[in-house]
């Protein structure tokens, strides 16, 4: 069943904007509510954010400086080459590792410790659970944030339903494919109804189709339930397809080059979207052939 | 059954070549009853003393008649006893060290030096020093099953835990997972598949070793195992009784195979986590 199909129907999906399922909404704990917050204002701000790791020869720098913030309902893409320290910057936000200077403030909290409200889907197929079937890897986050048994599985249906995954909510990981499991993981996330949504790379090891829908599909979702997204890539064309903003890293440690605004550049066969291309390929400083990376 | 008849080719073959096309249950049936077949059979032609070899009917009636009194069925009840407790106090001690070595590097060093020294050991090799120790008694027996069972469960689960995917863990604590429930709800059922290995190797070296630690103990009053049960059979010269006990020692080491299969089957096999067959 194409889940693209199922989106235009918007009866019964759980959405944050629109449709206002109180008797499900009400269960929801603190950090829904905490998304109006951002009403305008910004929802994440890094503020002159330096990190890195420290390692067996010392302390090793990964990011110089960021500064930049995602707006309610924005979509912010992170883009830069591999070992530019995007990962490392998602993980300061998610709140895996603390930035050694500056400030990363999320809905006007500073210094957080992981947390579902900076829900994160990461590259790696391995990211669920195997032990539990599809249908309990979404549920149970939500069972772990103080949902009762059958509204968490209710909920957790209905985001299966949002990702296309209905038909296998009673199968293992181990059962699915790598756009299936990557499905899985957003269901999950987007079910946690986090302040912002983090991902990393979430579609670099899938095949160029499957990639290509699953940009796809996710622009739908996104469209229905109007997560703030905080999105991390290597990908040109995906932070074209995906993004409204997009922050520039460069160099090794990086820093911010420069934030570009691609929220009106147009379709991939569009005059706009061939010339924000050229100028991310600059700003990104890769040379040689133009041999598309989406 | 899921191969398509397409992929074999349709050739003409011999009856014995169906043998495959049969029942598992029943193949197995078939190699026993010829295996008995031809022990009968050596019994019956090479004529050799009842003092020495028992006929399979022999056999089965000392194993009837064991289980019906009640001698063999006291005797397995003992061992696994005692074998379930040394492994669990085992299992205890690997626990408490594997803790102790996530907690620390200078845990860590000590569980690698201990597993090095006494992993290799054979269990019954502390015997003599645990009856030194406790005495002629139980105590003895379930300090070595402990010794045999500690090692390859501790191994295993240090291991277990040291692979435990990181991306999953991270996964974890994104969700809000407590450190409580960090170990119970993502670490521990991660590290299933070695702890069963643990377990099952802790089962296979203790089984033997109690068996084997029986034996040398002999006579230890009314309280004696399988071991002893076997050793007093060949002291009393009651043949069929030995044979009796090799035969409960083989069918009880075949159920835990069995029972082992079934718990991965329903665990490890079916959420893909078991790598090797
Ligand atoms: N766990 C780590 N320990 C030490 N250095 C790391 C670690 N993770 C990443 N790095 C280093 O930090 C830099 C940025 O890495 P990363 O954030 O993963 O880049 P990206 O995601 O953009 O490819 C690299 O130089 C990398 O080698
Ligand atoms: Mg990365």
């Amino acid at each position: 069943m194409a889940p693209l199909a199922l989106l235009k129907d918007t009866r019964d999906l759980p959405l944050s904007g629109s449709t206002q399922d109180s008797s499900l909404r009400g269960e929801v704990p603190a950090a829904t509510a905490t998304r109006a917050n951002g009403a305008g204002g910004s929802v994440l701000s890094v503020d002159r954010v330096r990190l890195g790791y420290w390692g067996n020869r010392g302390f090793h720098l990964a990011v110089e400086e960021a500064t930049f913030d995602v707006k309610a309902r924005e979509r912010l893409i992170v883009i830069g080459q591999s070992g530019s320290g995007k990962s490392t910057l998602l993980k300061a936000v998610a709140g895996f590792i603390a930035p050694t200077d500056g400030a990363i403030t999320v809905a006007g909290r500073t210094s957080l410790a992981p947390g579902p409200d900076r829900a994160v889907v990461f590259q790696e197929f391995d990211q669920l659970f195997p032990w539990r079937s599809v249908l309990e890897n979404v549920a149970y986050p939500l069972r772990v944030n103080g949902w009762r048994r059958r509204e968490g599985a209710a909920r957790a249906r209905e985001y299966l339903e949002l990702t296309g995954l209905s038909h296998a909510a009673d199968r293992y990981p181990h059962e699915l494919s790598g756009g299936m499991k990557q499905r899985v993981a957003i269901a999950r996330a987007l079910a946690l109804e986090p302040v912002i949504l983090l991902m990393d790379e979430p579609f670099g090891s899938l095949d160029a189709i499957t990639r290509a829908r699953l940009q796809r599909e996710l622009n739908a979702i996104l469209e229905r339930t109007q997560t703030t997204l905080f999105f991390v890539t290597h990908s040109i064309d995906e932070a074209l397809i995906l993004g409204e903003r997009v922050v520039v890293l460069h160099g090794s440690p990086s820093t911010v080059r420069e934030i570009v605004d691609v929220e009106d550049v147009g379709p991939p066969d569009s005059p706009g979207y061939a010339e924000m291309r050229i100028r991310l390929r600059e700003l990104l400083a890769i040379e040689g052939e133009d041999d598309g990376d989406a | 059954m899921a191969t398509p008849s397409a992929a074999v080719p349709a050739r003409p073959r011999g009856a014995l070549l169906r043998w495959g096309r049969l029942p598992t249950w029943f193949r197995y049936l078939v190699l026993l009853a010829a295996l008995i077949g031809i022990w009968q059979a050596y019994k019956s032609i090479s004529g050799v003393d009842d003092l020495l070899f028992s006929s399979p009917r022999d056999v089965a009636d000392a194993f009837w008649t064991g289980w019906r009194e009640g001698t063999l069925a006291r005797t397995t009840w003992t061992t696994l006893k005692i074998l379930a407790v040394g492994i669990g106090i085992g299992a205890l001690v690997a626990l408490t060290l594997v803790a102790f070595a996530a907690l620390s590097q200078i845990g860590e060093d000590l569980l690698r030096m201990l597993v090095a020294i006494f992993n290799p050991l054979p269990g019954v090799a502390v015997l003599p020093l645990a009856l030194l120790w406790f005495g002629l008694n139980t105590n003895a027996l379930l300090f070595v099953i402990a010794n045999a069972a500690a090692w390859p469960i501790a191994i295993n689960l240090s291991t277990g835990f040291k692979t435990v995917n990181p991306t999953i863990v991270a996964v974890g604590r994104n969700i809000g997972l407590s450190s409580r429930r960090l170990i119970t709800d993502v670490l521990a059922p991660a590290a299933l598949p070695y702890a069963i290995t643990g377990l099952k190797t802790a089962w296979a070296f203790g089984w033997r070793t109690i068996i084997a630690a029986e034996l040398i103990f002999g006579v230890a009053g009314a309280d004696g195992g399988l071991g002893t049960y076997i050793n007093n059979a060949k002291l009393f010269l009651m043949i069929p009784q030995v044979f009796a006990g090799l035969v409960t020692i083989a069918i009880l080491g075949m159920a835990f195979e069995v029972l082992f299969g079934v718990l991965e089957r329903r665990t490890i096999v079916r959420w893909g986590m078991k790598t090797s067959t």
